[in-house]
Formats: structure tokens, C-alpha cells, sequence
């Protein structure tokens, strides 16, 4: 007795999860049809298919609900239909919120199923055959072709996506409106004054110029044309990437 | 101040307690870029919608700057850099001294370069009175574009050029303008380093502010 009363128990709680799960579901599935059916032309693709990502997280926990070890009690359960009927059942109407009027011998079949529709089932086994029966190298044939698509449409969407990327970075003239290239010149001129060091004369000055771009070696070239160049600390030399050489040859050059 | 005191504060005092105060703006936070030629209007145009002072159009400027060194006898530290500028457009302004510290870059949390910044103005004779000093001019610039102001920060753009001889036209450095976007504000601020983060963003895409280390990119030693 006392042992029946706990299964009883259980069972209840177990139903009661499970019904709560479905009652989820069933307002997720709700609220994705009215926004389908309201917002159809307005809606927001990304946001619509997080619907769906709610929606696979109610089937999961449901799943997980009947998985799990408290539910083995509804294996042993049995559902029989006794009685069939085509009458209006208030009850059942009220249950189903007006969509099953009638315990009928059309909706029966449908709503006691636990295993796929047999058109369903016939297709799979079709399936399972066609792919046992395949030989390895057709296989093998079959995978490399697909790879070979999908790569290719992956190429053709990445190239849309960096023209698009590309479009929307630029402003209306399409042209790009800055230059990373530039932006170093110019700080390191004004930071170090690369290309900024001919030999050249104090304030009002008379500079070298005449050196197209800030190319250092150009203007270190026509150094000694500057009449009254200082003797530099250090040469700015054109080699300008053995930074820590420069340094330690430095005192002797003097 | 006041005749009350005993004693006069000097200068020295009040400095040293403004160091104390921790008042003294002597950080810089800068993020820079460039912005080609063609699209510098645009730039302009932008930044008169973004910020304070454009009723009565954009502020220009043409500054020289030269950069002296003052180097250790011992040869044991690096030289001492100071900048001298003075506004070729306006010749009765005082020039101006400046030190520029190491560019503190951070890690990637830190939305702007640091770097300590010594602002001081000074007489024409400054230039003399260096090389007195023994400073050597290590390289000189002349600077010229618009200044903009949104809040504490300031915005400059503009073309840096080469000194040339006295008859040629100053030669441009790049085809482009240097952007550059700066707040100077007391040690510890570092507030004001997401406002600039925030107001760069809306500059973008046409121009990129960034913090940008010279010292790696000119393939040349400071020293």
C-alpha cells in the first residue's frame, strides 16, 4: 500500500514536470507563430531563429525529463484507447483548447503514435539500404565532390562578404580615406623625425629638400649638399634596421 | 600671498605642492592616425558637426617645431629630447617649450597611449639659451592644419611638411594628414581614455585612431 502510494507519487511529480515542459514548448511554439503571422514582413531573420534555438531548448529538457531515472515508471505505462466516438466531448474540448472535439477514428491514430509515420519509416529504410550498398570509393567520390561545392560556396559568400564589408567601410566616394602606411610615415617624422634629418641648419633653415617621400636614405644622400651641415652625433644612415650595431659602433665613429 | 605671511611662497613652493596636489596636467593621452589628402574635407566636416568650438569656423594653425637633443657627456643615458615651437602665424605668441616622456602603450585594456608631457612657454631667446646649453637640433617640421576642441580633448589635423630651402615650397611628408587626438589632465585619469576611445569610434571608418608605438615602427634608434 504504502509502496503504492509512493509510486503513485512519483509518477504524479514526473507528470507534472513533463507537462510543464510541454506547456513551454507549446507557448514558445505559440509566440514564434504569432510573430510569423504579425510581424512576417518586418521581422528580423537572426531574432527569428533564436525562436527556434529556444524552442530545441525546450525539446532537450523535455527529452531529458523522460530520460532520466524517475521516468521509467511511464515505460511501464500503457495508454489503451477503450472507446472511440464522434461526439462533441466538452471535456476533451476544454483539454485541448477547442483543437480535438472528438476522441475520432481519423485523429486516433495520429495522436497515440510512438513510432513514425509508416511513409516515414519506409523512406528510411530505403535510405539505410542505399547508403549500405554504396561501395566505399563512390563514397569516397560522393564526399570529395560535396567538400568541393561547399568550399566553393563558402569562397563565393566570403568574397560577398568582404565587398560588402568593403562598401559599407568606405564612405559614399568608395575610396578608401585613410592609409596605415601614411599614418607610420607621419608619426615616426614627427615622433623621430625620420625623414626629417638632412643634414640642415638651426630654425630659419636651409633645408635640403628636394627628396621625394620621406625616404631617409634619399635625403642622407644629399646631405653634404647642405653648406653649413653640422657634423651629426650620429648618422642617420640608410641602414636603418641594425638599430642596436649603430649604437655600439656610435662612439668610435665620432 | 597676502601680506599676512611671514614668509613669501616662491615659485618653487607652489610648484612642489601642486606636485603634491596632484594637479598639474603633465600626462598626455594621445591616439593618432592619418587621413589621406582626398578625404581630409570630409574629415573637417565631421569633426564641425562633433565639436565645441565651430561658430566661427575651424581654428587653423602653422607651427615650426624643432626638436633639439641634449646628450650625456658619459654617453650613459639616452639623450634628453625637447621640442621648440612657435607659431609661424602668429608671431607675437610665445614659443613654446616642450618635454615629451617614453609612450606608455599598456596592454590592451588601455585605450590610449600615456606619455608624460612638460608644457612651458617661453621668450625668444629660448633657442639660444639651449644651445648654451649645449643642446644639439636633431630635426625640424612645420606643422600646419586645423584644431578642434570637444570637451578636455583636442582634436588636430594636419599636414606635417619638410623644411626646405627659403625660395621652394615646404615639401609635404606624406599625402596625408596627421590626425591626432590628445587630452592632457593630471597623473591618474585614466578615465578620460574610454571618452577618447568613444569619441575616435565616431570617426571611424575615416579615420583610425589608434595608440601607435614609433619607437617600433621607425626602424631607427632615438638615441
Amino acid at each position: 500500500m504504502n509502496m503504492q502510494q509512493r509510486e503513485e507519487k512519483q509518477l504524479e511529480n514526473t507528470l507534472q514536470a513533463v507537462l510543464n515542459r510541454v506547456n513551454d514548448l507549446k507557448s514558445a511554439i505559440q509566440a514564434l507563430i504569432t510573430k510569423v503571422e504579425t510581424e512576417y514582413e518586418t521581422i528580423n531573420w537572426p531574432t527569428f531563429l533564436d525562436n527556434y534555438a529556444i524552442l530545441s531548448g525546450h525539446l532537450t529538457g523535455l527529452s531529458k525529463i523522460l530520460q532520466a531515472e524517475v521516468s521509467t515508471s511511464l515505460r511501464s505505462r500503457i495508454v489503451l484507447p477503450l472507446q472511440l466516438g464522434c461526439e462533441r466531448d466538452e471535456t476533451l474540448v476544454r483539454l485541448t483548447e477547442g483543437r480535438v472535439p472528438a476522441c475520432t477514428h481519423d485523429l486516433v491514430p495520429d495522436l497515440l503514435r510512438t513510432k513514425p509515420e509508416p511513409q516515414a519509416e519506409q523512406r528510411l529504410q530505403q535510405f539505410n539500404h542505399k547508403a549500405s550498398t554504396l561501395s566505399y570509393d563512390t563514397a569516397q567520390k560522393q564526399v570529395a565532390q560535396f567538400t568541393k561545392v561547399v568550399s566553393h560556396v563558402w569562397e563565393i559568400i566570403s568574397k560577398g562578404r568582404e565587398d560588402w564589408e568593403g562598401e559599407s567601410m568606405r564612405s559614399a566616394g568608395m575610396q578608401p580615406t585613410h592609409s596605415i602606411a601614411d599614418t607610420h610615415a607621419l608619426v615616426t617624422a614627427v615622433g623621430t623625425g625620420k625623414g626629417l634629418r638632412p643634414g640642415m641648419p638651426p630654425m630659419v633653415g636651409v633645408g635640403v629638400g628636394g627628396g621625394v617621400g620621406v625616404g631617409v636614405g634619399m635625403a642622407r644622400g644629399q646631405a653634404p649638399l647642405g653648406p653649413q651641415a653640422p657634423a651629426l652625433p650620429k648618422a642617420p644612415s640608410a641602414i636603418k634596421t641594425n638599430i642596436k650595431a649603430a649604437n655600439q659602433i656610435h662612439p668610435y665613429q665620432r | 600671498m597676502s601680506a599676512a605671511n611671514a614668509s613669501p611662497i616662491t615659485a618653487t613652493d607652489s610648484l612642489s605642492q601642486a606636485l603634491r596636489a596632484n594637479i598639474i596636467p603633465n600626462q598626455e593621452y594621445l591616439l593618432q592616425g592619418s587621413v589621406l589628402d582626398s578625404a581630409v574635407e570630409v574629415l573637417l566636416h565631421r569633426l564641425r558637426g562633433l565639436c565645441d568650438n565651430v561658430d566661427a569656423g575651424p581654428e587653423t594653425f602653422d607651427d615650426q617645431e624643432v626638436c633639439f637633443s641634449l646628450r650625456d657627456p658619459n654617453q650613459e643615458s639616452a639623450p634628453l629630447m625637447l621640442r621648440v615651437r612657435k607659431a609661424l602665424d602668429a608671431r607675437d605668441m610665445p614659443y613654446q617649450l616642450r618635454y615629451i616622456g617614453q609612450p606608455d602603450l599598456g596592454d590592451k585594456t588601455r585605450p590610449t597611449v600615456v606619455r608624460s608631457s612638460l608644457d612651458i612657454a617661453c621668450s625668444g631667446m629660448l633657442i639660444e639659451f639651449l644651445n648654451e646649453l649645449g643642446c644639439r637640433i636633431e630635426f625640424e617640421y612645420s606643422v600646419k592644419g586645423y584644431m578642434f576642441r570637444k570637451g578636455r580633448m583636442k582634436i588636430t589635423v594636419a599636414k606635417v611638411f619638410k623644411i626646405s630651402q627659403s625660395s621652394m615650397p615646404p615639401e609635404p611628408i606624406s599625402q596625408s594628414y596627421l590626425v591626432e587626438l590628445s587630452v592632457l589632465a593630471p597623473q591618474g585619469q585614466d578615465a578620460i581614455g574610454e571618452d577618447m576611445r568613444a569619441f575616435a569610434d565616431q570617426l571611424r571608418p575615416l579615420v583610425q585612431l589608434d595608440k601607435i608605438d614609433y619607437k617600433r615602427l621607425g626602424h631607427m634608434a632615438v638615441t
